[in-house]
């Protein structure tokens, strides 16, 4: 017999709590458009929460569809999530990316890229000197999360 | 204390090169290409 998934608590994470999240992870789904058509890959990140700038190394080749995506200033929304026993937490950044040029680069930009290790290299067939490398930020505009806690009694363990 | 470019800085993994100063130039060492995260030594820098 089917059974609805209890969602007895479902609670707005405070922005330390958000903070949190996005400190001990380092990966997430960032997703994009272009009209109607939707564009979503996983992505590394890094993150400053006193700013809650994400900083983003994107990689493409002049084929690649993210190309068609990255066109000035897009709009952007990241998700970030965790499963933690019967707790779940997710996490969506909107905003703007942007993308910053080599030559705007400061000691605090090369500090936080350190952080977005991913993506792995290796699933590239191109070497990284045919790679086209981009660093994007992501400063949101609206930047919330949200916890779902399930009762163990209402749904199977 | 110099405040401006006196490196050189060239990628050997991907070419990226750029001009920095002592501040950069230490986190690059310390926290890899910024380009494209690959670990670096000194020799990825030369006085400008």
């Amino acid at each position: 017999m089917y059974e609805p998934m209890s969602l007895d608590q479902q609670t707005e994470l405070s922005p330390d709590e958000v903070h949190a999240v996005l400190t001990r992870h380092e990966t997430g789904v960032l997703s994009l458009a272009k009209a109607d058509e939707p564009y979503a890959i996983p992505i590394s990140y890094g993150y400053n929460p006193e700013t809650d700038c994400f900083y983003l190394r994107l990689v493409s080749t002049p084929e690649s569809e993210k190309r068609q995506f990255l066109t000035s200033s897009p709009s952007a929304r990241l998700v970030v999530h965790e499963a933690d026993g019967d707790s779940y937490r997710s996490i969506i950044a909107d905003g703007t990316l942007e993308r910053v040029s080599p030559d705007d680069l400061t000691v605090e930009r090369i500090v936080q890229y350190g952080d977005a290790k991913r993506p792995l290299f290796e699933i590239w067939g191109e070497t990284k000197r045919n790679l086209d490398i981009q660093l994007f930020e992501l400063t949101p505009d609206t930047l919330s999360g949200r916890e779902v806690e399930l009762d163990p009694e209402t749904h199977d363990t | 204390m110099s405040d401006g470019t006196d490196y050189t800085f060239v990628c050997p993994v991907c070419d990226e090169s750029m001009l920095v100063n002592d501040s950069m130039r230490d986190a690059l060492l310390d926290n890899g290409c910024v380009i494209c995260s690959a670990s670096l030594t000194t020799d990825a820098f030369s006085s400008a």
